[in-house]
């Protein structure tokens, strides 16, 4: 039969060519005969058993050796037997220099992107805003006679502050003069240092004075953090302030907010930020709302802004840039 | 007659005098039909998901976006819109139809009061007066009330291919017996509808997600899995060749009927009026002890016989003047072949041979007035007319005579040799013969001519003829020549055939005609090859009696009907599969069927053209029934799958060439389109696997079936053929299908692995570009698909919001879109070709595709750029250089394509 002959042909050609690719492309035409030849090959093979039990023992071993040589390479039909071997082989070829073309694609294309710097940050401008503590919600009810329904925003506060310690900064940070950027020219690989945040700049908020932050007197604390973005500055001598307000009902229902840092902003020395690689101990500034009278038993929605020159916090789909809302509703 | 008052009445009373036609499946049913469909349950069962899916999303958070509830009605949108487009083929494919039988209707001459109407024939009631005349249509069942020689074709009612007299005699109880009675050609025949199955394989997923999630992705995997566009496409390039076939004469009602149509493997066809050209035309002509050979082709004009010996002239003489056809009047300016002659087949052919080569035969005829004739009739069997010469100084008088030979010779002492008059002796007799046995060989009617010159002494101008009592000499004629005639095959018949030879084509003649005719006109037009015997031939060569002859040293047969009355089912399948041409004469239609179902026994696709009523089960019965447009039967052409319209054989292998092309570009269509669906696919099981950001949307996926992907899958059918089209062996129908395992396995596992891997390097990327690089981005799934997670950090320390990083989604969904499209194109420019190189076939010979490549990246573009501000479609702008990462991922899909089809060309067996 012509056509499995060229086949055959064709594959022991193949062997000996390196030529990987030229060798897959046959593979789907060939796997449908490969039934059928395999049949072919076990019908020959009982055949040679068959006449091997009639031989004298003492060349059996050479007939076995002659029967599995056969199935491994048939001289006279130019194949190799071990067929699905060769086209698994084959396919693991195929697939492995497919993988080595989109790996070298991929590497080639990372030795493009810097590991330091973000080669855009458009998508992720302009800052986001977030606050603690958080726990799936944005609703803050709490009992202030019932310390359950509140310890878990003290443990989640006490646990996020404490990259804040003063002696921990202290002994990590650098203490670098306020009110400018706090600029690290230099090589990109290069570590930079990060500007101390000590928790106890978070004054009544910190938790050092009042160990409950505030929620067993129904003031509680929350603190605002910016999202991190590698190389935003905010407009020099305007620092980005964060000012609260009720978001929808009666302004009075929020009588008091303190501010801690009392200038409620986040200084520039905490800008730039150079990404995580080099800037390895940088603690994101924050800001501590101390709501100390706020209107008790409903709920009060609240808006906390980002204000600031650059600063954008209207964006309708996305409700956490520049801004963040959450309700307060505390019982007594 | 009637008063037209109470025709009306009678109208209103019996409705008028139409066959109630058959019942139609109403519109809706069949528009709902093709909403349910195949791929259509699938999607519906997608879109049922994805409001499901919010149902369940509301219950659980009041403020759950609409992103489910738009899948879910574009999901639906697709459906009905698929649905509709079918629809509509279909209705235009059934109207095409509607408009073919509408195109001639049928008119009556009616008596009505007391003065001939032409009505409507739907308008006629009962006790109306008509008449008709030779040529019409019996426009209704009738009663003859006086007939003059009528006779009526019943055959596309009974078969009986003669026609049958009818007279006002009422001769037989039953009454398609009785003379009086004609009918109207009926038809019932319900309609055939179309579908079109496409093969579809759905992967069932059950992983042990949340309820939510795996609807979400078994959505996906629905709608990657199901090529949306594929029904639209295949529908839309199979009306494209329906169309281009119409042009060439073949109209296909169904549209797999143009698929199968590629798939023939033997045509049983008639002969007359499909291979021939149905009418009689002079082939041969005998004088002067030679013979000549006329022109039969279709135009008769190239007639390079000797026409310089007297003999000729003497010879034209008679062809002219004694024969009584006339050429219609008022056609002056239609060809001479083309006009319409009111006499039977033998004279017409006579009178137009003499036109064309003497020019005015009519004046010819006013020249040589005829005085007296007698017309042809079989016990005769032969025609006379006494005629004036047109020379002045001869008063005699010509007598012409034409016949069957034998008797013609009869009647003859001497014969004209070189316009010399000698006696007719043994050896010229002999010569006659010869000549006559071998006219009559080739299946061709003989006419003999002869003539005599009457003494004007006796016969003076004023002698009175007289036809009855015969006062003029009836014997010692001079004999001048033969002159036969034959029913030529149609020019482009011979082409045709060995075009279906060389495409493994098998073609059966099935005709009603004497064997030797048939096998004359078999062997001249090649179905009988020149060098091919029938065992008659090689009992003569061998001179042994037939029986002797061994059956299968025979490559050619003529059979007749009566022996194949006598053959039993296993005696037909040998005959079929031992002969490779074969020819069946003195068939019935009846028989026609018997054939067709020995040949679909042979596991044949069989063709079969027919126009009669009879014909119309061996046309149902066979994978193909071609009906032919100009003789054919209202109930053939029902019954059939294709007219032709001109009835010509070549058509049908026009037709199947393109059929042959069109299952060719099909397959380019199907496997361009398949190979996409894993690009597709892959990014949803990633997702569930590697736990990454969802590579692209379901909405998105759409967008690549049913837009970027549609036109270019379509420009596909316009595909030259690859030049070995027509040297192929016909298809195994149910072996080689239109998807089979090569194709899929290439599709899949090959190219479209290539492709999704190139659209991976375009998404990661976009991401890494944006600072998510891969590392991170592994598992990364729940984290980033929680809405209150408003600080992910990425790879460089940076927090995104969660609105922030539905945008990169969604940018993501662009950028894997944009790198699926980019690699479709060279998807597209490979699937040109299935094993020559595209440098071969030509870049730029298919306009279209590039037509198709430019569509693919203005929608691109226009979704991106353009519809990039709709939130619902998840498409966003993406920065320019991202278009062009996926290019080289694109030329090495074309470079790797071309070393398989190299491989392929080098070592053609493998395939």
């Amino acid at each position: 039969d012509d056509q499995d002959e060229v086949n055959q042909n064709y594959l022991a050609d193949e062997e000996e060519e390196a030529e990987e690719e030229a060798r897959v492309m046959v593979v789907p035409d060939l796997e449908e005969e490969e039934e059928e030849e395999e049949e072919e090959e076990k019908e020959e093979e009982e055949k040679e058993e068959e006449e091997s039990q009639t031989q004298e023992t003492g060349s059996a071993w050479w007939q076995k050796w002659q029967i599995v040589n056969e199935y491994l390479w048939d001289p006279e039909k130019r194949m190799s037997l071990a067929r699905t071997g060769l086209i698994l082989v084959i396919y693991f070829f195929f697939y492995a220099s497919l993988a080595a073309v989109i790996t070298l694609c991929v590497y080639t294309l990372f030795l493009t992107i810097s590991p330091y710097m973000p080669t855009f940050t458009e998508r992720v401008k302009p800052p986001g805003v977030m606050i603690r503590p958080f726990a799936h919600s944005l609703n803050f009810n709490f009992n202030v006679s019932e310390p359950d329904t509140w310890q878990h925003y003290v443990i989640s506060l006490n646990g996020f502050l404490q990259g804040y310690n003063d002696s921990l900064q202290e002994e990590m940070n650098v203490d670098c003069p306020p009110g400018q950027y706090f600029i690290q020219d230099g090589d990109e690989d290069e570590d930079k240092k990060a500007c101390q945040f000590k928790r106890s700049f978070l004054k009544n908020c910190s938790g050092l004075e009042d160990p409950t932050f505030g929620y067993s007197t129904g003031q509680p604390c929350i603190l605002l953090k910016m999202n991190r973005i590698v190389g935003f500055r905010p407009e020099p001598g305007d620092p980005v302030k964060v000012s609260c307000k009720v978001q929808r009902g009666d302004e009075n229902d929020i009588r008091s907010i303190n501010y801690y840092p009392e200038s409620a902003s986040f200084d520039l020395r905490y800008y730039p930020y150079y990404g995580k690689l080099t800037h390895v101990n940088y603690t994101s500034p924050l800001v501590a709302m101390h709501f100390t009278d706020v209107v008790k038993n409903q709920a009060v929605p609240v808006q906390c802004q980002l204000k600031g020159k650059g600063i954008i916090n209207d964006v309708i789909n996305d409700r956490f840039v520049g801004r963040v809302i959450f309700t307060l509703n505390i019982e007594t | 007659g009637l008063s037209s008052t109470r025709a009306a009445e009678l109208l209103a009373r019996d409705g008028p005098n139409t066959l109630t036609p058959p019942k139609e499946t109403p519109e809706i049913i069949k528009f709902l039909k093709q909403m349910v469909g195949g791929f259509s349950i699938l999607l519906w069962i997608g879109a049922i998901l994805c409001w499901i899916a919010y149902g369940i999303q509301y219950s659980n958070d009041k403020s759950s976006s609409l992103d489910s509830v738009y899948l879910g009605s574009v999901l639906a949108l697709v459906v009905i819109l698929t649905g509709v487009f079918a629809y509509y083929q279909e209705a235009k494919s059934t109207n095409i139809m509607a408009s073919f039988h509408q195109m001639i209707p049928q008119q009556a001459l009616v008596i009505r009061d007391s003065e001939k109407k032409t009505v409507p024939a739907d308008q006629l009631v009962v006790g109306d007066i008509v008449e008709i005349k030779g040529g019409d249509r019996i426009p209704a069942d009738i009663r003859l009330l006086s007939a003059q020689g009528c006779k009526v074709d019943n055959s596309s009612l009974t078969g009986e291919s003669e026609p049958q007299p009818r007279s006002c005699e009422f001769t037989h109880e039953n009454p398609l017996e009785t003379k009086n009675i004609s009918f109207f050609s009926t038809t019932c025949l319900e309609g055939v509808a179309v579908s079109i199955g496409v093969l579809f394989f759905i992967i069932a997923v059950s992983m042990k997600y949340y309820v939510l999630d795996s609807i979400i992705f078994l959505i996906g995997i629905i709608v990657a899995n199901v090529p949306e566009g594929l029904l639209a496409t295949v529908t839309v390039a199979l009306s494209l060749t329906a169309k281009r076939m119409a042009k060439k004469n073949c109209l296909v009602k169904g549209l797999e009927a143009v698929e199968t149509l590629g798939s023939t493997s033997i045509i049983c066809s008639d002969k007359t009026g499909t291979l021939t050209q149905n009418r009689m035309t002079v082939a041969h002509l005998w004088f002067d002890n030679q013979v000549f050979v006329a022109d039969t082709s279709e135009d008769h004009s190239n007639q390079v016989f000797d026409q310089s010996s007297a003999t000729w002239t003497s010879l034209s003489k008679i062809i002219t003047l004694c024969n009584r056809a006339e050429f219609r009047p008022g056609q002056e300016s239609v060809p001479i072949m083309k006009k319409a002659v009111v006499g039977d087949a033998s004279e017409t052919a006579l009178l137009k041979f003499s036109e064309v080569i003497l020019g005015n035969v009519m004046e010819i005829r006013k020249r040589n007035r005829k005085v007296a004739e007698i017309p042809f009739n079989s016990t005769n069997k032969f025609q006379l007319s006494i005629h004036e010469t047109d020379d002045p100084s001869d008063r005699r008088f010509l007598v012409v005579m034409k016949g069957a030979p034998e008797r013609v010779l009869e009647k003859c002492s001497t014969i004209m040799v070189n316009g010399q008059e000698q006696p007719l002796d043994r050896s010229t007799a002999k010569a006659f013969h010869t000549a006559y046995m071998e006219l009559g060989g080739l299946g061709e009617r003989v006419l003999g001519f002869c003539h005599l010159y009457l003494p004007a002494d006796e016969f003076p101008a004023t002698y009175s003829f007289d036809v009855d009592t015969m006062n003029f000499p009836t014997s010692n004629f001079c004999f001048v020549g033969l002159l036969s005639m034959i029913d030529p095959p149609r020019s482009t018949v011979p082409d045709a055939v060995t075009k279906c030879r060389s495409a493994g084509i098998k073609i059966i003649m099935v005709t009603g005609d004497h064997p030797i005719t048939a096998k004359a006109i078999a062997k001249s037009v090649g179905i009988i090859s020149a060098n091919s015997e029938t065992v008659e031939d090689i009992a003569k060569r061998l001179n042994v009696a037939v029986e002797q002859v061994n059956r299968r040293d025979a490559k050619a047969a003529v059979v007749t009907g009566t022996e194949l009355k006598d053959m039993s089912p296993a005696q037909l399948d040998e005959l079929l599969a031992n002969h490779s041409e074969i020819v069946f004469a003195r068939t019935s239609p009846q028989q026609k069927l018997i054939i067709v179902e020995g040949c679909q026994r042979q596991d044949a696709i069989v063709a079969v053209t027919g126009d009669g009523v009879n014909d119309s089960p061996a046309l149902k019965k066979a994978d193909i029934g071609i009906a032919m447009g100009i003789t054919g039967s209202d109930a053939a052409k029902s019954a059939a799958d294709m007219v032709l319209l001109d009835d010509n054989f070549a058509s049908i292998v026009t037709g199947v060439e393109e059929g042959r092309l069109i299952f060719d570009n099909l397959k380019k269509t199907i496997a361009y389109t398949l190979t996409k669906n894993i690009a597709e696919l892959c990014p949803f099981l990633i997702y569930i696997i590697a736990g990454l950001p969802l590579p692209i949307g379901t909405i998105t996926i759409l967008f690549i079936d049913l837009g970027t992907d549609i036109i270019p899958s379509i420009a596909l059918a316009y595909e030259k053929a690859e030049s070995d089209i027509m040297n192929r062996k016909p298809r195994h129908k149910k072996k080689d299908r239109l998807v089979n395992k090569p194709l899929a396995v290439y599709s899949y596992l090959h190219i479209g692995l290539m492709q999704a891997l190139g659209a991976f390097v375009v998404y990661f990327t976009v991401y890494a570009q944006e600072g998510f690089r891969p590392s991170t981005l592994l598992n990364l799934r729940v984290e980033w698909e929680k809405g209150y997670v408003n600080d992910l950090e990425d790879s460089y320390g940076q927090e995104w919001t969660s609105y922030q990083r539905r945008y990169l989604e969604w940018t993501g969904y662009t950028a894997f879109f944009v790198g699926i499209m980019i690699q479709q194109i060279a998807d597209l420019i490979i699937r040109k070709t299935r094993r020559n190189s595209i440098f071969q076939q030509g870049l730029f010979r298919n306009k279209v595709i590039w037509v198709g490549i430019a569509s693919q990246v203005i929608i691109a573009l226009i979704l991106s750029y353009g519809l990039g501000s709709i939130v619902a479609l998840n498409f966003t702008m993406l920065r320019p250089q991202y278009w062009f990462v996926a290019v080289p991922h694109a030329v090495l899909i074309w470079v790797y394509d071309e070393v398989r089809k190299l491989a392929i060309r080098l070592y053609p067996g493998s395939k």
